[in-house]
């Protein structure tokens, strides 16, 4: 798992390809080298075999047979002092002179050219050579090999191709250590931005990455990764104390409004008097009902919520009981895998759940709601459904939105806010929100990080 | 009851003073932290009211102060911040309970009524009694008039919380904190429909009702009608 995970990290890729670069470059300059060098050699000793061909010919034309014969056994005498072997074949294929019996299996190819080992057992020389030679065709049907010797030529070519191979290896090795190194250094400052933009959306906004000092890019971007900290942290400070004394400058005179109101009601004189007294006082109720809900939203998405181990299982369960004497008898359905625990806020995960059965009690027209909690790839996955008309799919953003209340929905009673709230609640725990259709019906599905728990 | 108010929205307290008068109480007032905490250490009174935001001295502050000199007399905290976790600070701080603004008169009587007899009512844990209905807590069983009655374990809880508080009116959001332990706001009635399936078992077939609706506010359990 580990390893198919670095697989695909983005190091083993700097470290894959940095290693590759070098191979490459290394096979560069020395194929370079190799293919010039190897020329050079060929050249002269093909030279060399095409010179002796020609002035063999000639004595061939000029001389008579024998004494062409003499000519070629002389020359072959010593093969390893001058390097070369011959060998003369008869217009039938027989065997006139040489030092090797080569020619009847030899493999020619174009231009007349040839290369095979030969056993030697001169001395202590090597226990095959490398010739490289040419095959003449003599006037008469006569031909003529003659051949010289380049195995220090092949062991040069050996050499240099196992060398090759070694040092694209090493490089390859080098390189994507080295690679391996820089991309460290990389991935773990792209590590810390990243648990640290996990923490501060979590809520922790004073947090800062810590600069190296070693003053490079990375540090470069980490100061102004902390500077954006910085305005985010003033900007959601700001927003909050806004939000805390306007709340507070409204609760204060809604309640206000509310002593005189209610005194009012008690001191009604005429049946006239007490309903108009009821009137305000359930349109107060009312307001603050939404102001209510509205706080809740906001303090879900400042993030500056406290969070804790909560057991989602228990509160997903008491949920359902508080709520399942309201709902008719079999409507609603409960599946819940028990101990999944989350980093979250228990009451506002409460009242997002409230929401969500409040609407699909309201929406879902006396249909079967189903409540699920189970775990799913790291997530502890919670999904009510019910299987009254749904949401269109183009209305579903707008569902979630503050205030968004759906066409059609302006008979019932609701502020708008059900959703959004359960959106920012989702925000709040980074969790996964998604509003999908249940076949019919809608159904609200909410994936939330299973707390990590330490290892037994 | 001698209630002490410390508020320092001076209609607002008005408003409240008056209200509580009407309902047969005795109100003191005070519209800053520093006389609030004077009134408080000097005063007898059987319940404090303080306001969470104060000039002077900050209410939570006053808690503290009070708490440190050994008062246990009863703080009901009133706050114009509401959200769950400036209640649990002003719990912490050693409130007995939170209630945010705007609320209900009825709701904010209750919660004292509650806070006062939690006092007197603190005996030995075991069994509660109302009339022929008996609750035992530790064999969790209720038996009214001879005859058992059974319960789910939540109907259990909610009758032992009403007994708990029998003779006083308790509210939809009391029942709601003190039963489950939430704090969220159901948009539906159900904490009636909980009650009328409670009532359904305790009180049916029975000659005197215990369970009654108190318009406005909430439920009590008592034996009068």
């Amino acid at each position: 798992m580990a390893l198919v995970a670095f697989a695909r990290s983005s190091i083993a890729r700097l470290a894959l390809l940095h290693g590759l670069m070098l191979a490459a470059s290394m096979v560069a300059v020395l194929g370079g080298v190799y293919l010039g060098t190897s020329r050079i050699i060929a050249n002269e000793s093909d030279q060399l075999i095409t010179l002796e061909a020609q002035s063999l010919v000639e004595d061939f034309r000029e001389k008579d047979l024998d004494a062409f014969v003499t000519e070629i056994v002389d020359r072959a005498e010593d093969p390893w002092v001058r390097g070369g072997v011959y060998e003369l074949r008869g217009p039938s294929g027989d065997f006139l002179a040489g030092n090797v019996v080569v020619l009847p299996e030899l493999v020619i190819e174009r231009g007349g050219w040839a290369e095979f080992d030969v056993a030697v057992t001169h001395g202590d020389a090597n226990a095959s050579r490398r010739i490289r030679a040419h095959v003449t065709a003599l006037p008469s049907g006569f031909q003529l090999m003659i051949g010289h010797d380049v195995q220090d030529r092949h062991t040069f070519r050996e050499v240099m191709l196992r060398s090759l191979a070694w040092a694209v290896l090493v490089t390859l090795l080098f390189g994507a250590l080295g690679g391996l190194w820089l991309g460290r250094r990389i991935s773990r400052t792209a590590q810390a931005i990243s648990a640290s933009a996990g923490r501060i959306a979590g809520g922790s906004l004073g947090e800062r990455l810590p600069v190296s000092g070693s003053g490079d890019e990375i540090d470069a971007l980490v100061m102004r990764f902390n500077d954006l900290l910085g305005r985010v942290e003033v900007l959601t400070t700001t927003m909050r104390a806004v939000l805390d004394s306007t709340a507070h400058d409204l609760r204060g005179h809604l309640n206000r409004i509310r002593g005189a109101a209610q005194d009012a009601r008690h001191g009604a004189t005429s049946e006239a008097q007490a309903s108009a007294a009821d009137a305000v006082l359930a349109e107060i109720d009312r307001l603050s009902g939404t102001l209510q809900g509205l706080l809740r939203i906001a303090l879900a998405e400042s993030g500056t919520a406290p969070l804790e181990n909560v057991d989602l299982s228990a509160v997903t369960a008491d949920l359902a009981e508080f709520y399942l004497p309201v709902a008719e008898p079999g409507q609603l359905r409960v599946e819940i895998e028990p101990d999944l625990r989350v980093r979250g806020h228990r009451q506002l995960l409460a009242q997002a759940l409230s929401n969500l059965l409040d609407n699909a009690l309201k929406y879902g027209h006396g249909t079967p709601i189903t409540v699920t909690l189970r775990r799913h790839a790291g997530c502890a996955r919670l999904a009510v459904s019910d299987a009254g008309p749904g949401i269109p799919a183009e209305h579903r953003e707008l569902a979630a939105v503050r205030f968004g209340r759906l066409p059609g929905s302006s008979g019932l009673p609701g502020s708008g806010l059900g959703l959004s709230l359960v959106a920012a609640v989702a925000r709040l725990h980074q969790a996964q929100l998604e509003l999908g259709d249940a076949g019919p019906g809608l159904s609200v599905v909410l994936e939330i990080p299973l707390e990590r728990t330490v290892a037994p | 009851m001698k209630i002490l108010v410390v508020e320092d929205d001076r209609r607002a307290s008005e408003y409240l003073a008056k209200g509580l008068r009407e309902l047969g109480h005795t109100v003191e007032q005070a519209f800053d932290g520093e006389s609030g905490l004077k009134a408080a250490q000097t005063g007898v009174n059987d319940v404090l009211v303080l306001d969470r935001m104060l000039p002077k001295l900050d209410g939570l502050e006053i808690v503290r102060q009070l708490r440190a000199a050994g008062s246990t007399v009863p703080i009901l905290i009133l706050s114009a911040l509401d959200e769950v976790d400036e209640r649990v600070q002003g719990l912490r701080a050693g409130g007995d309970d939170y209630l945010a603004k705007p609320y209900h008169l009825e709701e904010l009587a209750a919660r004292l009524d509650a806070l006062a007899r939690r006092q007197a009512e603190s005996g030995p844990a075991g069994k509660l009694r109302i009339a022929d209905l008996e609750l035992d807590s530790r064999a969790r069983k209720v038996v009214r008039a001879g005859r058992k009655i059974d319960l789910t374990t939540r109907e259990f809880q909610l009758l032992e919380f009403l007994m708990r508080h029998t003779g006083q009116v308790v509210t939809r959001t009391m029942i709601l904190e003190g039963v489950w332990d939430y704090h969220f706001d159901p948009k539906t009635n159900v904490i009636d429909v909980h009650i009328s399936r409670l009532r359904q078992a305790i009180d049916k077939g029975f000659e005197s009702q215990l369970l009654h609706t108190v318009r406005g506010a909430g439920y009590t359990l008592s034996e009068d009608p």
